[in-house]
């Protein structure tokens, strides 16, 4: 059962929990200017990300690493993704620590930042890996933990440590709902192994299997920013700083619908058309406040906390799917959201160097810097699912996932929700592309970097959609 | 060869709109030179394969193909996981409405020479229209088919509010979020035809083999025919064409009227008709009754209007009612009908809009209680108006009578009395068609001539172009419109098929 030879494939895994201490003791040895961390940090995540290309997909069950450890094909591929989010949030956090509006920066430590970051990459990792509900709970726990400190990281903020301290109360309250689930789920099958669940789930089911998947919906639920446990998300992706709010966005949501899919997909998998109507409950009731909410917003951060909690709604539609449609399609969307949300961010990210987050400050971008205006275009095009870019066809394959299992009408009506997300993203589009430019507000300068990382991901966010063999390949192939 | 030449059609305005990003947005010259040539490209060679579908007529097609007579046909895995083709092929139907297309979209081209704000993008936006347009068009696969559909969303909101005139933010946001309603309603539909279909496949041919379950038809065709027929402007749908047309600039009004109202029209015969033939015979009875407004009651709000552009609009309105009445009419004649009046009013309102934008670019207003006279000083510019007018109100010899009687004697030939009623009163209302396009024509053309219109100059050689290009092609249809019978009917003829074969007993409709 244990294969001690050839775990070549554990290798990405172990580096990833060295990284953060090697980045953070990589402090010990150079003084609070130097790049070193910096640079690390960059190699470190690439270097990870180019050895999980290695790892051959299409290995059916997975492989094990004494017995609770997995590593499948869905794991791979949200691995990528997590670190996908890392690599764009630390650079995304690198203009923060250089310079702000008035010459100083906005954040100092970037090393404990990015250590910061790759915990919760980390933890991400470990929620995907977990064969038992331990560590599946240790796994949500690190991924969330970093994220508290993260929110409050610029200190003289006091929005920020508002929000901190919103979120931690929030998530401790979620963690004490999962914790309170997970006990019902021990007591109900006597075992804390995934599989012997999914056995004790399958050899029937009582009450208490029902509770526990209650509170597990709802700690969840505060995670994911679900229907009746979002109201926290806009206060804190207004109050953290952007690229934590970035971060928050993508790689928090992802470690969230990930524990969704191993529990659904998992221990919970003979039971999943018992919970199809409460999972389509949810979703289709957080698309729709997510949707009203963003409506009326006139603040970036804002805007995108609303934007990303009707995003969670359209992800929870693929989870009605079968497993392998569900997951497919769950990962592929990320990827695609995750790379349309940073490009989003990093344009939010330049406006808020130099001027107020809001739509007002957008006005005249079209005239002032047409490309810009073009990279925003495309990325709320793309986040509001409209062809050919690669935000359509990861909702494309969500619904198609959705509708595989015969949920016509609630994709009818996340389709129909669209609409509405059309006219708020259109809202934004429309401040930048048809206000006339206003005199007061500061130009816009753009590094080097920044103007590399907008060109690069507009044209993955294009690309993605425009040449979607590349879906084919990540998934069929992965002939690396 | 030929095979390539039409998988260009799609990718050459999609190639200059590459070619154009690393273009500096001031040289202005060398960016419309480039998109004059490659839209004149596109033009050459849908003429050349229209000519090529033409010669084939009669020779067996490609079987793979099969129930439909596909040339130049090509299907290429896309995405394996939800079995999505590249799917595309031409047949009569679609290769003239290519055709036309690229007329209107060259035509587009050309009058927007002098559009004030960003040209680079502008005309980058333009020709990615022409891709959606093109591709929708081309597709039969229905995952490639939406994908196109969709995408015209994404440029018409930028090209009205950013280059429009009057409301245009106002009209942008209309008109995009009223086609993304309709087609968020056709892809709920689409997921159901393919889970329903039962042969893991997005194709239109592979789906019309096999017969939906009743059911599931009650339900997707009216949803995916309303959700068409909203870029078509069928009433209740219709609210969002006047303010969307006057709002965008000519080039877009061309192209949003010509073309893009009528790929609602093609998609209600080719996939909603086609696939779900039985709900349609159920169905199509009560269209007809909501068409009592478009064709009735168009040409009588466009009698009450001022601004030129509302008035075209209503007159599209009125006109694509009578394409919907050809179709519900399901009777061989009134679909050739609809057809031909699909690529008629293609051309007229193309023209329409063409000449309207060159006056307004002149006069720079569009009400026509203040123009008065201008054809002394516009004389070609007047003509083309009046010569689209003209066709409109389905005068002999022009494109107009031949598939507005075409849609009548089909639609009469349907054994059905509201049927027949619509159709008498539809005959009717070209009355007021002529009423408001002779009124709209003599304010607007005639009489004294208002003191601040004294240095109107007349169309340029460009202009001149696209006026006499778009006249020619109304008369051609108007005076040989056999060639062109000939080739819809042999592509109207397999949906007529499966449409008469379709076995559920006909419920006859309200007053049937």
């Amino acid at each position: 059962m244990y294969s001690f030879f050839n775990m070549n494939f554990i290798i990405p895994d172990i580096l990833l929990l060295l990284f953060p201490f090697i980045v953070i003791g990589s402090r010990l040895f150079c003084n609070y200017r130097s790049q070193l961390p910096w640079r690390i940090a960059n190699f470190g995540f690439i270097a990870i990300f180019i050895l999980l290309n290695f790892i051959p997909l299409a290995s059916g069950e997975g492989r094990f690493f004494i017995c609770n450890w997995k590593i499948d094909d869905f794991g791979v591929l949200m691995r990528e993704v997590l670190i996908i989010s890392a690599i764009l949030g630390i650079w995304l956090s690198k203009d923060y620590f250089e310079h702000g509006a008035d010459g100083k920066p906005q954040m100092h430590q970037i090393a404990e930042f990015i250590g910061a970051i790759a915990f919760a990459t980390f933890g991400g990792v470990t929620v995907v890996s977990a064969c038992d509900m331990l560590t599946f709970f240790l796994g949500l726990e690190i991924a969330t933990i970093p994220m508290y400190a993260l929110t409050a990281w610029n200190k003289k903020d006091q929005l920020g440590s508002e929000a901190a301290t919103k979120y931690i109360l929030m998530g401790s309250v979620a963690t004490a709902f999962e914790l309170f689930g997970f006990s019902y789920l021990y007591g109900f099958a006597g075992s804390l192994h995934f599989g012997e669940i999914q056995q004790a789930v399958a050899a029937g089911t009582n009450p208490l299997l029902w509770v526990s998947v209650l509170f597990l919906f709802c700690g969840i639920g505060f995670k994911l920013t679900l229907f009746p446990f979002y109201t926290w998300a806009p206060d804190v992706y207004e109050g953290a700083p952007t690229p934590v709010t970035a971060v928050l966005s993508v790689t928090s949501k992802a470690t969230a619908i990930a524990f969704l899919v191993v529990l659904v997909f998992g221990p919970l998998a003979p039971v999943q058309e018992q919970i199809a109507p409460l999972i389509a409950l949810l979703a289709g009731t957080t698309l729709f406040v997510g949707n009203l909410g963003a409506l009326k917003q006139s603040r970036l951060r804002r805007f995108m906390a609303y934007s990303s909690i009707a995003q969670a709604g359209y992800i929870m539609v693929a989870l009605l799917g079968p497993a392998t449609t569900a997951k497919t399609a769950i990962v592929y969307y990320l990827f695609v959201y995750a790379v349309s949300n940073y490009l989003a961010f990093f344009i939010f990210g330049i406006i808020g160097h130099h001027r107020e987050e809001t739509f007002a400050s957008l006005r005249g971008l079209s005239k002032q810097n047409p490309s810009l205006a073009v990279a925003l275009a495309i990325s709320m095009f793309s986040l509001a699912g409209i062809p050919p870019l690669a935000g359509f066809f990861g909702k494309f394959h969500l619904f198609f996932s959705g509708a595989s299992t015969g949920h016509y009408a609630l994709v009818a009506f996340a389709v129909l929700n669209n609409v509405l997300a059309l006219y708020y993203y259109i809202q934004l589009i429309k401040s930048a592309w048809v206000d006339e430019p206003d005199g007061h507000l500061s130009p816009l300068r753009l590094t080097r970097r920044q103007r590399g990382v907008i060109v690069a991901l507009s044209i993955s966010v294009v690309a993605l959609g425009f040449i979607p063999f590349l879906s084919n390949n990540v998934f069929a192939g992965f002939s690396f | 060869m030929e095979t390539i030449l039409f998988n260009l059609i799609w990718i050459i305005p999609l190639l200059t709109v590459l070619v154009c990003v690393p273009l500096s947005a001031t040289r202005t010259g060398i960016l419309k030179a480039i998109h004059a040539t490659s839209a004149t490209i596109v033009l050459l060679i849908v003429c050349f394969l229209t000519y090529r579908v033409y010669a084939l007529t009669g020779e067996p097609a490609n079987e793979l193909a099969a129930p439909l007579a596909l040339r130049f046909f090509t299907d290429i895995p896309w995405l394996s996981m939800m079995g999505a083709h590249y799917t595309v092929g031409a047949d009569g139907l679609n290769i003239l409405l290519l055709a036309l297309t690229a007329f209107i979209v060259w035509g587009g081209v050309l009058v927007s020479w002098n559009i004030k704000g960003n040209q680079k993008v502008f005309f980058a936006l333009i020709q990615l229209l022409a891709t959606s347009v093109y591709g929708v068009y081309m597709s039969f696969d229905l995952v490639l088919f939406f994908v196109f559909y969709e995408m015209e969303a994404l440029c018409m909101y930028l090209m009205i509010a950013c280059y429009g005139s009057g409301r245009r933010d106002y009209g942008g946001k209309k008109l995009t979020l009223t086609l993304a309603f309709g087609s968020s309603m056709i892809l709920a539909t689409l997921f159901g035809l393919y889970f329903e279909g039962g042969v893991n496949s997005w194709s239109i041919m592979e789906l019309s083999k096999v017969s939906l379950p009743m059911e599931f038809q009650m339900w997707a065709f009216p949803l995916m025919f309303m959700g068409f027929a909203v870029s078509s402007s069928l009433f209740p749908f219709h609210f969002w064409s006047p303010d969307g047309h006057s709002a965008a600039p000519t080039a877009v009004s061309m192209l949003a009227a010509g073309v893009m109202m009528k790929m609602g029209a093609y998609g209600c015969l080719r996939v909603a008709m086609f696939l779900m033939p039985e709900a349609a015979k159920i169905w199509l009875p009560y269209v007809v009754a909501l068409l009592i407004f478009n064709v009735v009651l168009g040409p009588f709000i466009a009698l009450r209007h001022k601004d030129l552009k509302y008035i075209t609009a209503y007159s599209s309105i009125s006109h694509l009612g009578l394409i919907f009445l050809g179709l519900a009419a399901l009777t061989p004649v009134g679909l050739r009908g609809a057809s031909l009046q699909m690529i008629s009013h293609g051309f007229l309102t193309g023209l329409f809009f063409a000449t309207i934008g060159m006056i307004y670019e002149r006069t720079h207003t569009r009400d026509i209680t203040e123009m008065g006279g201008i054809m002394r000083k516009m004389p070609f510019l007047g003509v083309g108006f009046v010569l689209a007018g003209f066709a409109g109100l389905g005068l002999p010899g022009f494109s107009g009578f031949i598939a507005e009687s075409t849609i009548f004697i089909g639609a009469f030939q349907q054994d059905s009395t509201l049927t027949r009623i619509v159709t008498v009163l539809a005959i009717l209302s070209i009355t007021t068609t002529a009423v408001y396009i002779l009124q709209t024509a003599n304010r607007m053309l005639h009489g004294p001539l208002p003191k601040k219109y004294e240095g109107l100059t007349d169309g340029c050689f460009r202009e001149k172009l696209v006026i006499v290009v778009l006249v020619a092609c109304l008369l051609f249809i108007g005076i040989c419109p056999g060639w062109i019978a000939d080739m819809l009917d042999t592509s109207i003829a397999p949906i007529f098929e499966k449409i008469s074969a379709a076995t559920q007993p006909v419920i006859s409709g309200i007053g049937g």
